[in-house]
Formats: C-alpha cells, sequence, structure tokens
C-alpha cells in the first residue's frame, strides 16, 4: 500500500520547498502565545487549553496541514515529477497514500514540536505527560484528515493551496471553532475532542475523543481513496 | 501477449477538449523498431504520446500498449520508458539518484547499477553526483533519457528527445535510438523537425491538426513531400514576358501577376529550375530575386493533409 522511495521523494520534495520554510515560521506563533500566556494571569492549565482549543488545533494544525497536503500534489503537477511517479507499476493508490503519508510526516515535523515547546513553557511547573500528549494525539490525527483533505483538494481545483486558506480562514478557524452547531462538519472539532482528554475542558466540543479518532481516520482514508480514483481519472500535465 | 502481436496499437482514437478536438479517428499500430512521429506543434503528438503513456483516456476509440490499457493496468509500465517533454525532475535530487530511485520503482533488482549504467549510456558519469538544479537544459534531457532507459523496457515514447542538447549529444542520441530499435524495442519518437526523424525512423506518423495524414517508410513520406507542387515567388522588371515565356516552356501549372512580380506554382521543380534562366533571356526580362513560398514545416504538413483529405473523397 505504502512504498518507501515514493515517500521518501515526496518527503524531500516538500521539505526543500519555501512554503515549508513559511509554514514552520507560522508553527512559531503558539510558542510565543505561550510566552505571553506566562505573563498573564490564567491558570496554566486552563491558558494551555484555550491555546490548543483556540489556536493549534483549529488554526496552526489546519493550515499546516492542509497547505502541505494541497501543495504536495498540486506542486508535483505543476513541476511535472507527477508523470515519472505515474510512470511507474505502482497502483494509483499507492501514489495518493504515500503523497497523504509524506505530507503528514511533513506537517507533524513542523506542528510537533511547536506544540510540546508551547506546552511545556505554557504549563510550567504543571506539565504532565497526559497533558502534552493528548493534545498531540488531536493534532496527529487532525493533520491527518487535513493533509488527506488537501491532498484531495489538489486534484479537484485548479488553485488547492488557496482554497485550503480560504478553507481555514472562513470556516475552520472562525465558524466552526466558534459555533458549537458546526462542530460536527469541522475536522479540527475532532481533533479536539481528542485532545481534551488530557487538557481542562474549555471550549470543548461535544463528541467524544474515541469518536473523533474514528471519523477523522475514516475521514482520512476515503480522502485517499476519492485521491486514488481521481488520479485514475484525471490526465496528466 | 504473444510474440508477433503489434505491441503499441491505437485504434480509432479521439481525444477533445470541450470544442477543441486534439485528436481525431487515429489508429495505427507498432511492432519492434523506431517509428516517428512527425507534426507541427500542436498536431497532437504530445497528446498521442500522453494517450500513449496512460496519461489521460481516449475521448473515443482504444489504446493498447503491450496489450495493456495503461490508465487502467499500472503493471506495464515495467517494460515501458517514457521521456516526456515537461522539465519536471527532482531538482534536490542527483541524476544518480533520480534515476536509481525511479528504477527501483520499475522492479529493477539493482537499481544503483542500472543507474549508473543508463547514465553512462547518455554520457552523464562525471555529472552523476551532481545535483539535477544545477544541470543545464541539455544535461537534464539526457537525465530524463536514461531514467526511460534504466529498467531496460521493451517499448519506448520519447517526446522531442533531441530538445536542448547540442549538435554532438544531438548525433549520439540519434545513434542510440537507432541502435535502440535495432536491439528490437519498439520505440515511439515525436520530433516536429522531419531531418531529424529521418535519421532516426526508418518508419513515420505524420499529424496534422489532430489527423494521421501520412504514414509509411521515412524515404516515402520524403518523396511525397519533395514531389509537392511548389510555389515561387519570382521578382522581374518584365514580368508578363516572362509569364508568357515560361507558359509556353510548359514549366509552370498556374501563373498570378503582380505589379513586379511573378507568383507560379510548379509540379516538377527540377523542369522549372532548367527552364526558368533561358525563359527571362527569351523574354528580355531579368529576375531579380526567385524565392519559394511555403516551405515551412507546417504548409508541408498541409499539403498532407489537403493531400490526404482528397483521398479520402
Amino acid at each position: 500500500m505504502l512504498d518507501r522511495t515514493v515517500v521518501s521523494l515526496v518527503s524531500r520534495g516538500i521539505l526543500t520547498g519555501r512554503r515549508t520554510i513559511v509554514l514552520a515560521l507560522l508553527a512559531l506563533l503558539p510558542v510565543i502565545a505561550a510566552v505571553a500566556t506566562t505573563m498573564g494571569e490564567a491558570e496554566p492549565g486552563t491558558a494551555w487549553a484555550r491555546l490548543v482549543q483556540r489556536l493549534l488545533i483549529p488554526v496552526i494544525v489546519a493550515f499546516v496541514a492542509v497547505v502541505i497536503g494541497a501543495g504536495t500534489v498540486a506542486d508535483q503537477r505543476d513541476d511535472g515529477t507527477i508523470l515519472y511517479l505515474a510512470a511507474t507499476p505502482l497502483r494509483r493508490s499507492t501514489l495518493a497514500a504515500c503523497a497523504v503519508l509524506a505530507s503528514w510526516t511533513a506537517a507533524m515535523a513542523i506542528i510537533g514540536p511547536s506544540m510540546l515547546l508551547s506546552g511545556v513553557i505554557a504549563l510550567g511547573g504543571e506539565v504532565s505527560a497526559s497533558g502534552l500528549l493528548w493534545p498531540l494525539a488531536g493534532a496527529a490525527l487532525a493533520a491527518l484528515a487535513y493533509c488527506a483533505a488537501g491532498v484531495l483538494a489538489a486534484m479537484l481545483v485548479r488553485q488547492p493551496v488557496v482554497a485550503a486558506v480560504l478553507y481555514i480562514l472562513l470556516w475552520e478557524g472562525t465558524v466552526a471553532t466558534w459555533t458549537p452547531s458546526a462542530e460536527q462538519f469541522s475536522i479540527a472539532a475532532y481533533g479536539r475532542a481528542i485532545a481534551v482528554r488530557g487538557i481542562e475542558p474549555v471550549n470543548a466540543p461535544e463528541v467524544g475523543a474515541l469518536a473523533g479518532g474514528v471519523v477523522l481516520i475514516a475521514g482520512a482514508i476515503a480522502a485517499t481513496i476519492a485521491t486514488a480514483r481521481r488520479l485514475t481519472r484525471t490526465e496528466l500535465p | 501477449m504473444s510474440a508477433g502481436e503489434p505491441t503499441v496499437v491505437f485504434d480509432a482514437v479521439s481525444r477533445w477538449y470541450g470544442d477543441t478536438v486534439a485528436l481525431a479517428e487515429v489508429s495505427f499500430t507498432l511492432g519492434p523498431g523506431v517509428t516517428g512521429m512527425l507534426g507541427h506543434n500542436g498536431a497532437g503528438k504530445s497528446t498521442a504520446l500522453k494517450l500513449c503513456a496512460g496519461f489521460a483516456r481516449p475521448s473515443a476509440g482504444t489504446v493498447r500498449v503491450l496489450g495493456a490499457d495503461l490508465s487502467r493496468d499500472q503493471r506495464a509500465y515495467r517494460d515501458i520508458g517514457i521521456a516526456h517533454d515537461r522539465e519536471g525532475l527532482w531538482p534536490h535530487l542527483s541524476a544518480h539518484e533520480t534515476v536509481a530511485a525511479l528504477a527501483r520503482l520499475r522492479g529493477v533488482r539493482d537499481p544503483a547499477a542500472a543507474a549508473t549504467r543508463a547514465l553512462a549510456t547518455v554520457g552523464l558519469t562525471d555529472a552523476a553526483g551532481r545535483r539535477l538544479g544545477g544541470f543545464s537544459h541539455g544535461m537534464r534531457q539526457r537525465v530524463k533519457l536514461a531514467q526511460a532507459l534504466a529498467h531496460d523496457p521493451r517499448v519506448l515514447l520519447l517526446d522531442e528527445p533531441l530538445n536542448g542538447l547540442d549538435p554532438a549529444w544531438r548525433r549520439r542520441v540519434v545513434e542510440l535510438v537507432r541502435e535502440l530499435g535495432e536491439e528490437g524495442r519498439t520505440v515511439l519518437v515525436s520530433s516536429h523537425v522531419l531531418h531529424e526523424v529521418e535519421r532516426m525512423a526508418p518508419r513515420v506518423l505524420v499529424l496534422v491538426d489532430g489527423r494521421l495524414v501520412a504514414r509509411g517508410t521515412t524515404a516515402g513520406i520524403r518523396d511525397l513531400i519533395d514531389d509537392r507542387p511548389r510555389e515561387y515567388r519570382v521578382l522581374s522588371d518584365a514580368p508578363r514576358p516572362l509569364a508568357r515565356e515560361l507558359l509556353a516552356a510548359g514549366v509552370v501549372d498556374t501563373i498570378a501577376l503582380g505589379p513586379g512580380a511573378l507568383r507560379v506554382e510548379v509540379s516538377d521543380i527540377h523542369a522549372f529550375a532548367r527552364a526558368v534562366a533561358p525563359a527571362a533571356r527569351r523574354a528580355g526580362a531579368r529576375i531579380e530575386r526567385l524565392e519559394p513560398l511555403g516551405e515551412d514545416l507546417e504548409s508541408v504538413f498541409r499539403y498532407l493533409q489537403d493531400r490526404a483529405r482528397g483521398a479520402r473523397r
């Protein structure tokens, strides 16, 4: 289902791109925010929960993962490298799955350190394994779904990165974060549902962590299958 | 697929994009050896190769390579090498890493050794460890060729493989393509330059505006092109008497008189060349200039298209 060579080729393509540097800089934002919370009056646990629920998962994770996912396939189509990968005996589902995995790996390489560092800073003396790992798990599964959605978007629209940014700005970061009734249509809400197991229930979604995990994994698989089908039918440049 | 069966089959293939017809009911079969696909820019060569390579599906008709529809069944790519006309290669990888990675994906047991051999074939042994981002256009073109050869394919699809190469490497690649054909591989090579195709391919397909207008031996197509009626513009100080003499000599099919110039159509170019100077002497005319019209490739292809239309009628 996965091919190490393809994942390596795609990952190296992502990590050497300028877009990744910009996203890595964006991932510094939660660290700065965490430093700011230590200067405020909020309890460390509450401040960290707010940071996870309002900034990290719905904005930073969403933005980084969906833009990397969309950019990966869009760049391959633009520069023509997709033709070399397509002219191999690998199944189209393998190519799609490798693109998602490579995007997710790159996204987590940016998100993971940022998340752990901001958690350690925000929690200070109250830092705990569950306080860091549950949010990280929620971010990881949300990132997987976002990457798969981004890769699929690259097969469906002409400007997938622009579409991804608009999606984050107009939906995930605003309406879906602040409107409880919109949660069931938000990838971030399911990620936040997992994260809340290890942090204080601030702005917590109603869905449970297990259901959140199942929805995110199922969504990622469905998007990958849809990408593979689209890859079979779409004319390559 | 059994021996003797054609390796590439195009059966009534059409491909259209909205109202634009890129390829119209093109049928041909290819077996071992080199076949040139000739046509002006926009004639449909790249679309035909894309369909062959499985990167697009025909709007109508069927395409089979080694018995497989590549857009649905990717296994046959083990035996197919493709050098397409897009620039895209991974700029952060070295030539050797690129060719070895693609050979590995195509099931080669020792991809590193295969990459070394393929890069030696295209003269890039010394540059094998360098990143592609620093390569010239010609060197990248040779890397594209190397990755198409590394897995020892039975079918090669080469889109404008001489683009960007210097004269020495153009000659070397022409020889290489010929050798690949002589080894019994099926090679389909596209070009818009007739004399390049002539040197590589004993057979040729000519596409004009998405239609297959001629096919056969390269020598046969060359004869067709050489024998076609030609138009010349003759600038003279006495065009009317000159026209009279040329008509009397029976070497022109039609003449159009203009101010200070004639426009003549001739079927037998050699007879016209022999007769034009004596005719000018007899007419007391001085020929200031004699220039051929419609000698660009597009005109040549257009002639073949008109000829094919006439044959269809």
